[in-house]
């Protein structure tokens, strides 16, 4: 039982940061500036380092019986727990940047709650991109504050991507009905419930700097599903695109 | 249609559009120094183009830090460095020549070994 | 990456090269004998007016090439097969920015601001390597591009980087540090589909037969059509000709692409083993001059991809500028 909520636990994580480290990746020569164009790269080059290193991380525990490359690119669409806010292709750097600030935000908070895990390779894990993700959100956070007040098309533009996603971005926290209550009765991470808590209280003073308003969380419908399976219809096509050289011949070497 | 699905999902515009960047767009140029390691000097490796320091020194992490070993980096304006004209390189220029501010300059060792040699000659026989 | 010996001139600033601007004779015999010594010439120095201008045609098509050479490649990045060959290719394609941003700070020194340069390579006022106006079909292309095209890159970068303008062999010694490992990852992903299945193999024949006339071209017309190149070579502003740099390319890549049984589509490439000299058949130049002028099947798109990215960039640029700054331009 353990093992399989670790699974899920770690399928989720990973399926996040390989799906949105595409998508921010399909900047890496479009970007606004070429310093930025640079930064935002290697974050996303760390994002898709963090899923490969998770997915291996259940190769070598066995919780999955393959390659972390078949598992990452051979996957059906329906055993992908991604959440939907990292499957929308993107749209303009407005909308990037809100993600990239209120994902790593998420992805900061949980890989911290890890440190304390008592699933050893997940806190090896954490301590090791500790350092990555402090650049990832000083980044983040440096951008929006930037961005919010930067004049009115600027702050109307971020103000309205936050607006827009700030309901699929609770989703990541999308509690897991199943394996929920063992991972935290076992001490592997403290739950999602949790987690939304201290995500809250890490993106709020940066948006209150940044002269943003957090729409009323209470009054939103948080965008779950992804960690149940279904996903938004942008998943499909981009799972094809990503896997369609290695599927050409799964057997041959890349 | 593009062979790049990146590309595809841009939406292009007219090809025949002039679009211009203004000047100043590419806001400022901040020069970067880089530490490889503790103890070590910092060193100039390049610049950066931002609108302040801050965002400089998150642009040079990336741009200057991010493949061999680095510990620390500095970010100055580049309107702030002072530097001498080039054409002032002739005040250097007769260093070399002051030997008596190197080490070179003194031949201890040539002493040393006349000394030894004097005294072979008068205390040789015994 | 970089865009071979060729460096693009309008025809009509011929003139201007020939009224030359009335540089002082005796700061310029100074220069010359500078440069003849072996020294560098750095950003304050006094230098003749046909040397910046030449120096920043080339460094500032060099930082062309690089961004838009970055467009090919990144055809591929969501498609890459495997965590290892994505993330070297995200990572490499990543290089070519910084590559451009190394460069365009390399010209800058010389008085021209990236903002004007990147307007020149918009407008198509400036070019950038004809190489970069071919596509990418298929995976192979890129292990193509990664090993060949970088490896043409680095014969000419390595030259250049013994040339005469120190911001500019600076920002090369990096550039061909990183070039190495371009080099590396893409020859190993080259070798992994010629030692690969027999589809992995048609592929990447498919793949070199297609690439090489632009590889071919890279290094730019032969030596006998190339103009007012001596001066240049005296202030090492270009340091190999053309002709010498294509035969150092094809004495090193042909013998590694023939190991591996893969063939090169034109049957009377060979090594004259008397001259030490490669022979080959002409390479059609028309199609050269074609592409340059627009005429290549990718010029438009390139250039449009450009002008996207500056034009959907410039809200975010125009939130961060302090219009009370005032610009400098880089000092070294």
């Amino acid at each position: 039982m353990l093992n399989k909520a670790l699974t899920d636990l770690l399928t989720k994580m990973a399926d996040d940061e390989l799906i949105l480290g595409h998508r921010n990746s399909e900047w890496t020569g479009l970007g606004p500036v070429m310093e930025e164009d640079i930064a935002f790269s290697s974050m996303a080059q760390d994002k898709i380092g963090h899923a490969w290193a998770l997915y291996n991380i259940m190769e070598e525990k066995q919780l999955i019986g393959q390659s972390a490359d078949m598992f990452a690119f051979c996957r059906a669409e329906k055993d992908f727990k991604c959440s939907h806010l990292v499957e929308l292709p993107n749209a303009g750097y407005d909308f990037s940047l809100m993600r990239h600030f209120l994902f790593d935000h998420a992805e900061a908070i949980r890989y911290e709650s890890l440190q304390d895990s008592s699933f050893e390779p997940l806190q090896h894990l954490s301590k090791k991109v500790k350092g990555e993700l402090k650049y990832h959100t000083l980044h983040a956070n440096a951008w929006v504050m930037q961005l919010g007040k930067g004049g009115e098309e600027s702050y109307d533009r971020m103000q309205t991507a936050l607006n827009e996603i700030i309901g699929l971005a609770a989703g990541i926290f999308e509690p897991s009905k199943d394996y929920e209550d063992i991972l935290i009765a076992e001490k592997v991470y403290p739950g999602e419930k949790e987690l939304y808590t201290r995500w809250l209280e890490s993106i709020y003073p940066v948006l209150v700097k940044s002269s943003l308003n957090l729409p009323d969380m209470a009054g939103l419908t948080p965008g779950y599903g992804g960690r149940q399976g279904k996903h938004t219809a942008y998943l499909a096509p981009l799972l094809k695109e990503m896997g369609e050289v290695f599927n050409l011949d799964v057997d041959a070497n890349w | 249609m593009s062979l790049d699905p990146r590309v595809n999902r841009l939406k292009l515009g007219d090809p025949t559009a002039v679009i211009k960047v203004e000047a100043g767009e590419n806001w400022n140029v901040y020069e970067v120094f880089h530490q490889e390691k503790r103890g070590a000097h910092h060193e100039h490796v390049g610049c950066v183009h931002a609108p302040d320091p801050q965002m400089a020194l998150i642009f040079a992490k990336e741009q200057f830090g991010r493949r061999k070993k680095c510990v620390n980096l500095w970010v100055v304006r580049s309107a702030d460095i002072l530097a001498f004209d080039s054409e002032d390189e002739d005040m250097f220029a007769t260093n070399m020549e002051k030997t008596y501010r190197d080490a070179s300059g003194f031949k201890v060792m040539e002493k040393i070994n006349k000394f030894k040699q004097s005294k072979g000659t008068t205390n040789h026989v015994k | 990456m970089y865009g071979g010996g060729y460096i693009f001139d309008e025809p009509n600033n011929k003139q201007l090269r020939e009224e030359k601007v009335h540089d002082e004779p005796e700061k310029l015999a100074a220069f010359e004998e500078r440069i003849a010594r072996g020294e560098k010439i750095e950003p304050g120095d006094w230098m003749p007016t046909e040397y910046r201008r030449q120096l920043i045609r080339l460094i500032e098509q060099h930082a062309h090439s690089e961004i838009i050479g970055a467009l090919p490649e990144g055809t591929w990045i969501t498609r890459a097969p495997g965590f290892k060959r994505k993330l070297a290719l995200i990572a490499k394609v990543q290089d070519e920015i910084g590559h451009g941003q190394l460069l365009y700070n390399a010209a800058e020194t010389l008085g021209k601001t990236r903002e004007e340069m990147i307007n020149d390579l918009l407008s198509g006022k400036s070019k950038y390597s004809n190489v970069f106006n071919y596509p990418a079909k298929t995976w192979a292309d890129v292990t193509v591009i990664g090993f060949l095209i970088d490896a043409a890159a680095i014969v000419n970068q390595v030259a250049n980087s013994k040339g005469s303008y120190g911001p500019y062999c600076r920002a090369l010694e990096r550039i061909c540090y990183e070039e190495s490992f371009h080099l590396k990852q893409g020859q190993d992903a080259f070798i992994e589909l010629a030692t690969g299945t027999p589809d992995q193999k048609a592929m990447l024949q498919d793949a070199l037969n297609r690439w090489w006339k632009p590889i071919m071209h890279f290094f730019g017309p032969p030596d006998k059509a190339s103009l007012h190149s001596e001066k240049l070579m005296e202030w090492k502003v270009k340091m190999a000709s053309n002709d010498d740099m294509r035969n150092q390319f094809l004495d090193t890549y042909v013998p590694k692409i023939w190991e591996l049984d893969m063939t090169l589509p034109d049957p009377a490439l060979h090594k004259n083993e008397e001259t030490g000299r490669w022979e080959y058949s002409d390479p059609d130049w028309d199609e050269f001059f074609r592409v340059i002028n627009g005429g290549g099947p990718c010029n438009q798109e390139r250039l449009q991809v450009r002008k996207w990215a500056e034009e959907h960039g410039r809200w975010v640029r125009k939130a961060l500028m302090q219009p009370t700054e005032k610009h400098a331009m880089p000092v070294a």
